[in-house]
């Protein structure tokens, strides 16, 4: 294996100013560490925990990759949207996507938002992203291309783990899509940290759901970590709702089944207990909040 | 070391520098092209200290690298020196005391004038979500505030 750059000075910058060009150089670079606007990787490339040798600097491709466009029924979101443009969309004003309005007012701060991507979120693949549990929700998927054409794959796919991606070395991921659930649909999305502003958050949750009548007709839920070390849904939550009328005894079994499917380690940011305790209880809210409950 | 010739539109001209791969934004602001408004503080992100305009947006110095800086327009608060509104803003500023140290002073400063262009009377909540991501640690940011809510208001 080749020893990883040690003097950051000396890495290759390798800036297409097309996408077709950008696959082409990826193909014969596939050592290339991706870079879209930079907040999460260049800190850590600065800082020495990431050392490429070479990156290729996908930011100035925004021409090709800064759409938010609705084909038929289907939201398609370019990877380089960035935070604060995402805010300005007309869909994320629809009562049923307010999950986004949530996420994005308590994301990073004003100055991260104008340059964070909603592309480089996901592929940022920790528990500390906050996009990657409504995707999840969502049932999103991403599209990844390469010279050797595009393919689209759920974002439970793709995330392999910890900063691990189903990537092939050749690909980039070029947008996010899922499918607007219709109207009758909510969402909502919470997180906790320690202030409002520029924090990571110890907890997140997404949760778009369908209850109607009092009626949870479809729910899914995904948090920052269920099982794992990134975000995942809650299956068995999601089952236990299912069909279910939306009460007191219906919530209080749902937090119990919730409780048993976290498996949640302590870490130096806050204990599994805590971190446990805060779930179930932003569970039983966000869930009264699509059911219009209070 | 592979050197770039980067070009920047820097408070409205246009500049080339020849950067490293691993300089930031805020470095050839400052040591470059002597622009010591910008301040590096946490050097993180989490601090708000290196803010300036990119393309009329504010970020953070810090984070962007200089080679992705190329053919962006990049404002700091000397392009502002005679702009009635940011004058507006330091008179405010002054009236207030809402300077201790000043070192967070040019930050609050810039974001205080992109939402006072967007926005003509914010109400103090909204000057507070505009400033969450700029930190001072001597003023307890009421005179910030007010500086910037009175600043609208004289408008």
């Amino acid at each position: 294996m080749e020893q990883p750059l040690l003097n950051r000075s000396e890495m290759i910058i390798l800036q297409p100013s097309s996408l077709k060009e950008s696959l082409k150089v990826l193909n014969e670079n596939p050592d290339a560490e991706i870079m879209a606007n930079a907040s999460d990787l260049w800190p850590r490339i600065r800082n020495g925990e990431v050392r490429p040798k070479k990156i290729l600097d996908i930011s100035g491709l925004t021409n090709e990759l800064s759409y938010v466009k609705k084909d038929g029924n289907v939201i398609k979101i370019g990877a380089l949207v960035t935070v604060s443009q995402l805010e300005g969309e007309s869909f994320v004003k629809e009562k049923r996507f307010s999950a986004f309005v949530d996420l994005i007012s308590k994301f990073g701060s004003p100055q991260i938002r104008n340059v964070a991507t909603v592309g480089g979120n996901v592929c940022a693949a920790s528990s500390s992203e906050d996009f990657i549990p409504l995707f999840l929700a969502l049932n999103a998927k991403v599209k990844l291309s390469s010279v050797d054409g595009e393919r689209y794959m759920s974002i439970e796919k793709f995330l392999a783990g910890k900063r691990k991606l189903n990537r092939r070395p050749n690909e980039i991921l070029t947008e996010i899509s899922f499918e607007d659930p219709g109207t009758g649909y909510g969402s909502a999305f919470e997180k906790v940290g320690r202030r409002n502003t520029l924090i990571i958050n110890l907890v997140n949750l997404a949760v778009v759901g369908k209850i109607a009548k009092g009626k949870i007709e479809d729910i899914r839920i995904a948090a920052n970590r269920v099982k794992g070390k990134i975000p995942e849904r809650a299956k068995a939550t999601e089952e236990f709702l299912k069909g279910r009328e939306l009460n007191e005894e219906t919530l209080s079994g749902a937090k119990k089944v919730f409780e048993e499917e976290l498996i949640l380690t302590d870490d130096v940011r806050a204990s599994a207990t805590y971190r446990k305790a805060l779930l179930i209880t932003m569970l039983e809210r966000l869930i009264k909040k699509i059911g219009g409950v209070q | 070391m592979t050197q770039m010739l980067v070009k920047i539109n820097v408070n409205g001209i246009e500049r080339e520098v020849l950067v490293d791969p691993d300089d930031r934004l805020l470095d050839v602001l400052r040591e470059d092209f002597g622009f010591k408004s910008v301040k590096e503080a946490c050097g993180t992100g989490d601090c708000g200290l290196c803010t300036v305009l990119m393309d009329g947006k504010p970020v953070l110095s810090c984070l962007i690298p200089a080679f992705q800086a190329k053919n962006h327009k990049i404002l700091t608060l000397e392009g502002l020196n005679n702009d009635p509104l940011m004058k507006k803003i330091q008179d405010q500023f002054r009236e207030h005391q809402a300077a201790q140290c000043g070192f967070c002073t040019p930050a609050m400063e810039i974001m205080g004038w992109h939402l006072l262009n967007r926005k003509k009377e914010p109400s103090k909540q909204e000057i507070k979500e505009a400033i969450s991501g700029t930190l001072c640690r001597c003023t307890g940011y009421y005179d910030i505030i007010d500086a910037i809510y009175d600043a609208g208001r004289e408008q």
